[in-house]
Formats: structure tokens, sequence, C-alpha cells
């Protein structure tokens, strides 16, 4: 098990580097960088020529990305020309609200997923069944940004629920009780827009594997022993069938983040999402390189912790 | 795949809002300089921010003028909101963008004077009471406000004004605002480091300072920084740091009506009411400026979640009729307009080169501007929100040229059929659109941005409709439209494919001088077009004799009648800024900027 880490450890150093190679192409080409916004008469040229001499933005690319990489390995993500901050800084102060989102969201999908899942997986077939499928496959179909314009719409306009707009209300101290729960309050609808719409998956592993389970010879044996059915459904199958959904967590925690960076800019959450969108709007290629890079990152660590995750739970898959 | 797609949904529309906040055809969003007292112009979709000063609440259209003179209901949070997030430099040295002006203006307004649309745009008295000329018009000496307050207890003196000239002057200094101070006497010592002090700045008392230009030209007041900075809260810091230091960015100071009380960074910051503002107490007790999604700007001020917000066309329409919600409309200090590529620049000798012969004739242009429905373009995609212009100036102000002087270029194909055929430009192969006057087959490819969004296809057609209906075959730029970095990107370097291109520009609030966009010398003359008279005038406009305004229109009237004819470009219409304003909310004067004037005169009344 400790060989079989290391080794997926270490193919992710030239994956990574591959990455960071794509990553910084990909900005590389984009048209424009942060100083061709900058359309202003009371500047003469030579000053924008002499402030991208200054950020080095005219040196021949192999040089540009070697000095990227050197500061990166150094925890030096760059500044970024926009905020006129250093990108750690700016991330750090949006991170803690993405995270927030990402965790709420996740639990989110569980609950919904958890509940529907093992009531179609014990009503296989029927009306109810076919229900929770369509809608399912409904939330899946739709595109999030539309889900979330349809959310705020119902939510925030004809009921004045919740918040369309924001992180955090108005004059809260940061720390107290109200300041978290006036957070908790904003973040619930972007939550659970970013949450429903992907429990599809989770409830259509835990409804089949329910229907398997279900008909393995313990179940038999626990059946002709005169179980009753809801302990069997509860005890024996339900406990089996959720182990393999926790691997599911691993693959999520890109997906997620990848999904919060649409519903992030709709509900003007700041974010690491909303942060993405607008500094590729505005040329801003050290943020752009860095977020993109964490978001690089995280999926590949996720998918580790999916495949250690099953390790763990099922022997069998132990590669030695 | 899929997600991939979803992400450009979702930027495509975060382009749009962006674009709307900012008018016509342009991304809110790229970092032009919204430098103040600016003799120059700026790309238009970050405005200027001057004038945010106005001591006078109710020259403007605002709707409750009863509350004027003091009387005004006390109490309460008024909420302002923008669309695209705060970089989060809270000072006026170093801000980059509109984004941080606005939440300027709100804690920290005031400057030596204001000019504004209500005042003619004419400097009127604000910090400075008084200010008066040197014979030989080289120095201009200020008299300061007594009893001004910064937030932190200190009064403002002459010095917090020498405080703001030495930083930016400061050889250290990396922001964008050299250009407000490069005028003054021993600048160029004080910036290569060669001098402890600034020459031309002299600080005579507590409340009197004299500033001394190195050359007398018109437009120097107007040019000149005029915002004091609170020394006693900044000194300790070397120049360098002040951008990224605790006292700028989460503990400003400043000295308007209110005071920063809590940030939370590019998402809202809140303000309470500063008792000891020297123009009064506001009405308030606090306000808050808070960043929200510009798609739901109509919506979000109709439900009050804000309660000031600049709308587009399209979202102010429904909320004419809303009992919630005045809408308050100015014309902007913008224009947008259709080039022609003349030429291109010389990067070594600094220069344009009018060397494009494909436009050369001026009946041709001339043709060009008949042949476009200019009042159209307005009504079917501005929702009629704006005016049509002969001159690249916004009209509303003095420098704009008498139109009954203009040629009008009315929207008339026939007249444009024959500008066409008088220039040599007719159908001989019989495909229905004209050959150039060789016989050679003439197409023009229009270059124009994707933004806004919901528009932009469907009017760059319609352009294109009416220039191949008088027989000009004319078609998008590679089939398609470009992103706002792109097409600049390429109208800047000259790119040989871009014939006409769609492009706008903000005019700076302090002054009407066209340098910067217009001398032959002028990299961001994107027509590159080159005139010797047109240089002349400019530079007389800006001569001592200028001084006198008069004499000043004057000049200007003739160089717009020589735009108006030569026509290097063609100037479409000036867009009208819409607000929505919570209808409980008073006191709040809308201004060519934005709506931030006065910010102490606000107040809610709750029935």
């Amino acid at each position: 098990m400790l060989l079989y880490t290391l080794r997926r450890i270490l193919i992710m150093i030239p994956i990574l580097f591959l990455v960071s190679i794509v990553v910084f192409s990909l900005a590389f080409a984009m048209p424009g960088d942060a100083l061709s916004g900058q359309i202003d008469p009371t500047q003469s040229p030579e000053y924008i020529e002499e402030m991208r001499e200054e950020l080095g933005l005219n040196d021949p690319v192999h040089i540009q990305y070697g000095r990227w990489v050197a500061g990166i390995v150094q925890w030096d993500f760059g500044r970024s020309v926009v905020h006129r901050m250093d990108v750690s800084a700016i991330i750090g102060e949006r991170l803690p609200n993405t995270i927030l989102l990402s965790a709420m969201s996740l639990i989110i999908t569980y609950i919904l997923a958890f509940f529907m899942g093992r009531y179609a997986g014990r009503n296989p077939y029927t009306k109810g069944d076919y229900t929770i499928q369509g809608i399912n496959y409904l939330m899946l179909a739709i595109p999030s940004f539309v889900a979330a314009l349809f959310a705020i719409f119902i939510f925030s306009f004809q009921f004045g629920l919740f918040p369309s707009t924001g992180s955090v209300g108005s004059g809260m101290t940061p720390g107290t009780f109200e300041f978290w729960m006036s957070k908790l309050y904003h973040t619930f609808l972007p939550a659970l827009v970013l949450g429903a719409l992907v429990t599809a998956s989770y409830t259509q592993f835990l409804r089949n594997d329910i229907i398997e389970s279900a008909q393995k010879d313990y179940v038999r044996t626990a059946r002709a022993k005169g179980t009753p059915e809801s302990e069997i459904y509860n005890k024996h199958i339900l406990r089996n069938s959720i182990i393999p959904i926790v691997t599911l967590f691993g693959f999520d925690i890109a997906s997620i983040i990848g999904g919060a960076v649409i519903i992030e800019t709709i509900f003007s959450y700041r974010g690491i999402g909303e942060l993405l969108i607008s500094s590729i709007e505005r040329r801003d290629s050290a943020v752009v390189l860095s977020v993109t890079l964490m978001l690089s990152v995280a999926t590949l660590v996720g998918n580790l912790l999916a495949d250690l995750l099953y390790g763990i739970i099922d022997p069998r898959i132990r590669v030695e | 795949m899929k997600r991939s797609r979803y992400l450009l949904g979702a930027s495509l529309m975060s382009v749009a809002i962006l674009a709307a906040c900012g008018g016509e055809g342009n991304d809110g969003n790229n970092n032009a300089d919204p430098a103040d007292n600016n003799a120059n112009n700026a790309e238009v979709n970050d405005a200027d921010n001057d004038g945010a000063d106005d001591a006078d609440a109710d020259n403007d259209g605002n709707n409750d003028e009863e509350a004027a003179d003091g009387d005004a209901p006390q109490g309460g949070t008024v909420t302002y909101g923008y669309t695209a997030p705060f970089a989060g430099v809270l000072d006026w040295n170093f801000y980059g963008g509109v984004d941080d002006s606005l939440a300027l203006n709100i804690f920290n307004g005031d400057a030596l004077y204001s000019i504004s649309s209500f005042t003619d745009f004419e400097p009127e008295p604000s910090l400075a009471h008084d200010w008066e000329w040197s014979d030989d018009n080289l120095t201009v000496t200020f008299h300061l406000e007594e009893g001004v307050m910064w937030h932190n207890g200190e009064e403002l003196t002459a010095e917090d004004f020498e405080f703001s000239y030495e930083t930016i002057a400061h050889p250290d200094y990396d922001g964008p605002r050299l250009s407000n101070v490069d005028r003054i006497e021993g600048f160029d010592e004080y910036r290569a480091g060669d001098a402890d002090s600034l020459e031309g700045v002299n600080v005579i008392d507590d409340y009197t300072f004299e500033v001394t230009f190195q050359e007398a030209l018109a437009n120097n007041l107007e040019n000149l920084w005029a915002y004091p900075t609170p020394k006693a809260h900044l000194e300790h810091l070397e120049v360098s740091e002040i951008e990224d230091s605790e006292e700028v960015r989460q503990n400003p100071v400043g000295l308007g009506a209110f005071q920063v009380e809590n940030i939370v960074p590019g998402e809202q910051i809140e303000y309470t009411a500063f008792e000891d503002y020297w123009q009064g107490a506001p009405n308030l007790d606090g306000a808050v400026y808070r960043i929200v999604d510009g798609n739901q700007a109509g919506e979000l001020v109709a439900q009050g979640e804000v309660d000031i917000i600049e709308l587009t066309p399209t979202q102010a329409l429904p909320l004419e009729d809303n009992e919630d919600v005045t809408v308050e409309e100015i014309e902007a200090l913008s224009y947008s307009y259709l080039g022609f590529k003349l030429g291109e620049w010389n990067a070594e000798d600094e220069v344009v080169e009018m060397n494009n012969p494909k436009f050369e004739s001026k009946e041709l242009r001339q043709a060009f501007a008949h042949a476009i429905d200019r009042q159209g373009i307005i009504d079917e995609f501005n929702e009629g929100y704006g005016t049509v212009i002969n001159a690249p100036e916004s009209h509303i102000r003095w420098s704009y040229p008498d139109e009954s002087t203009l040629n009008q270029y009315e929207y008339d194909p026939d007249r444009a059929r024959e500008l066409l055929e008088e220039a040599g430009y007719e159908d001989v192969t019989g495909d229905g659109f004209v050959e150039d006057p060789d016989g050679e087959e003439f197409t023009v490819n229009l270059a124009a941005m994707d933004t806004p969004a919901d528009i932009a296809e469907p009017r760059a057609q319609y352009i294109l409709q009416t220039l191949q209906d008088v027989g000009i075959n004319a078609q998008l730029m590679d089939g398609q439209l470009l992103d706002f970095n792109l097409f600049y990107d390429l109208v800047e370097e000259d790119d040989e494919n871009i014939d006409i291109f769609m492009g706008a520009w903000g005019l700076a609030t302090a002054d009407p001088d066209p340098s910067g966009l217009w001398r032959s010398n002028d990299f961001w003359n994107f027509p590159r077009w080159d005139n010797e008279e047109s240089d002349e005038l400019i530079a007389e406009g800006l001569s001592e004799e200028a001084l006198d305004i008069d004499y000043r229109q004057e000049v200007y009237q003739e160089w717009h009648q020589l735009v108006n004819e030569e026509l290097p470009l063609i100037p479409l219409n000036s867009p009208t800024d819409l607000y929505g304003i919570n209808a409980n909310v008073g006191g709040v004067t809308v201004d060519v900027r934005d709506a931030t004037a006065n910010p102490h005169e606000w107040y809610i009344d709750e029935e």
C-alpha cells in the first residue's frame, strides 16, 4: 500500500509538469495582456512599453515560463496587475468562501442522494423510482447557469427567501455568531444549485447498488432467517452500498470547484471561481495561471484520494 | 467538454454585464484610466470621476427637491451598487479603475475644486475656496477651507497637497497619475531623484500653497492633481509600500461625509457617518458600496437590495413605470465612432503615416457617413437612449461646436450613392457592388467588438446592411466579432485586414483638449490621421491665449469643423447613462460619471 501510494504521488510530478506547460501556453496564447486593456491616452506608449519590459512580458516564452515555474517552486505566485497585490494574498482572501461553498454543496448532495437513492433502491421500477430518476436526469441536463438564474428568480425575487448576491450581509462584525449565520444564509442558495445538480450520479450509484445487493446470497440468508425487511435494508444492504460512494468524494473535489466557477460568477459570490473568470477577462495572467494550476492540483489530489480510499475500503483493489 | 461550454456561457454573460456598465460597445472591465482632472481622454468604460464633490445638491433632476436644506429625514443606510469587483486600492494617488474610484468618492470625494455637468464643466470652489493666477500665468495660488477634518482627527492643511504631489512625482512611484503632475516646475529633477523636493510646489502657510508650472498652458489647472493625501496617516511609509499597506487597503482615511467601517475584499465596503464633515454631518447613519451581478441590476434595485445603480437601456425600460424606482438619465461624456484606417503608426519616428490609399478620398468617407443610419442604431439597439453627434465631443459640454456649422451627414442612401459616383466608385461588373476608380474590386472589412453581447452582432449586421444597400461590399472582418482585448490589439498594431473599425472613447470631465487622440504624434490616434492644420489648432487650444475661454471655444469650433469635413472617423452617438434609484432615497445627484456626488445629501424618506 505504501509503495502504491508513493508511486501514485511520484507519477503526479510529470503530470503536473505537463499541465503547467499546457496552462502556461494557453494563457500565453490569449490575445492581449493585462496592459493592453489600459487604453488611455494619458499614458504614453513608452510608459506601457516600459511596464511590459518591467513585468517581463517582452521576454521569449521559455524565459517567462522558467521564471514562472521558479517562482512557484518558491511559493511565489507572482503579482496581480489588476488587483495590485500578491496573487497568494488574493487567493488566500477568496479561498475560504469557495471552501465553504463546496463543503455546503457536498453536504447537500449527500443528503439528497442518500434519501433519494435509498428510496429508489428499495422501491425499484415503481412510479417513485421513475420520478426520482426523471428529476435527477433533468437536473443533470440543466446547465448550471440556467439553474442558478431560475433559482435566483424564484427564491430571491419572487419569494424573497434568500439573497441573490454576495457572500455576507452588511453590518456584521467578522467572527461573531451573527456573521457566520449571515455567511451560511448567503451561501445556501448557490450551494443548493451546485449540490442539487450533481446528485444524479450519487443517487443512481446508490440505487443500483442496493438493487444488486438485495439479490445477494447474504441478503437471501438474512431474509430466510426472518430478519425484518427494514433491518435488512438499513443495516445489511445500506452499509455495503454506501462504501463505493465514499470514493466518489475524491473525484468530486475537482468537479465541485469547477462548478463553483460558474455559480460564483452568477451569484457575485467572491470565491476562487469568480476570481478566475474576472481575471481571464482582464488578462490578469498571474492570477489565471495560479488558479488554473491550483484546480489542476486539486483534481490530481482528488483522484489520488479516490484511489487510496478504494484501496482502504476494498482490499481486492490494493496493488502491491 | 460540457463543463468548458458552461464556462464559456458564464463568461460571455459577465462580459455583457461589464459592457453594460461601461456603455457603448465596450468591456467595462479593462482598466483604463479614470484619471481625475485629466486633460486627456480615456477609454470610455472607465470613465473619469470628477466633480464628485459638488456642494449643491438640487441643481440636477433629483426627485425630492424639498429635502435640500437640512430638513431631510435623518438616519438609515443607502447601498450603492456596482457590477465589477473592486481592486481595493483606496488611495487617490494609486487607484486604477472606476471600481475603486466609486468607493473613494463616497468617503473621500472632495478635491481642490469640482467640475461637473451642472456647473457647465467650469471649476467650482471646493476644498480650495479661492485661487488666483500670477501675471505670467505660470503660478496658481490656492486658498484652502479651514477646519476641514480628516477621519483620523487631523486637520487638512496645505502639506497634505504637497504630500500628494511629492508621492506621485517620487522616483519609486509606479502608479498611473504621472501626467497630472509632470507639468510642475522641477518635476524632472525630483522624479530623477536629483532633488529633495518639488521646486514648483510651495507651502505658504497651513491654508495656502502655490504651484508653479513649467509653461503656461490653457488647461494647467484642470490637469493638475487635485486630491490631498492624509500625510499624518501615510508619511511613515515608503512610497513603494503605500499601495500594499494596511493604511490604504484596510483602514483608509478620507475627509468625506462617510468613513470606512469594514471592507469585505472585492465585495462590499461599509461606511458610517462622519459627524465632523466640513460641509455638515450627513443625513444617513451609513452607506454601503456593494458589488452585484450586473445582469440582475434592474431587478435588484426594484427589490430594494441596492438603492442606486447604473442600468443598461434594456434594464431601464421596464423600470420606467415602476413606482419603487426612479430612473435618472444623463448624457454620458463619451462617444462611439466608426473609424477609417488611413495609415499606420511609425514606431521609430513616433508619428502616424497616412499611407493607406484605400480611404484617401474624402467623398468616399462622407459617402459612408450618409449610408449609415445613426439614429436607427440608437432606436434599434439602445432603446432610443442616446444622441446622434457630428463631432467627437459630448454635446453637453461648452466645447461642442455649433451644430449648424457642421455637415449633418443625415441618413441618405441616395446622397451616399452620388458621393460614391463623384469619387469614382462605380459598379462596373454589375454585381450590385461598386468597384474602385481603377475598376478593381472594392471590399471593406469591419472590425467590431463582441460586447454588449446581446446587441453587438445585430448592430454590426445592421451597419453592414446599410453599407451594402448603397453598393459598398462591406463584411465583418474574418466573419466574426472580436473580443475587447483582441480588437484593440489589432487596431493598435494597424492590422492590414482592418478597413473600418467601431470603437468608443470616454472624454475627460475636466477638459476638452483633444491631445492624446488626435495629433499626428499620438499613438492613440487610431485612424492614423495626419493633418497639419489639426495639429496647429490643437496646440492653439492649449496656448496661453486660450486661457480666455471664448477664444478657446473658437479654436475648438474651428477644429471640429475641420474634423467634420475631413471625417477621419464618423462619430456615431453620444450614449445616455441611466441610473435606477430607489424611490425612497432622495438627495442623489446623477453626474456624467456616476451618482456619488455629495453623498452627505443622501437621505431616506420612508413614506
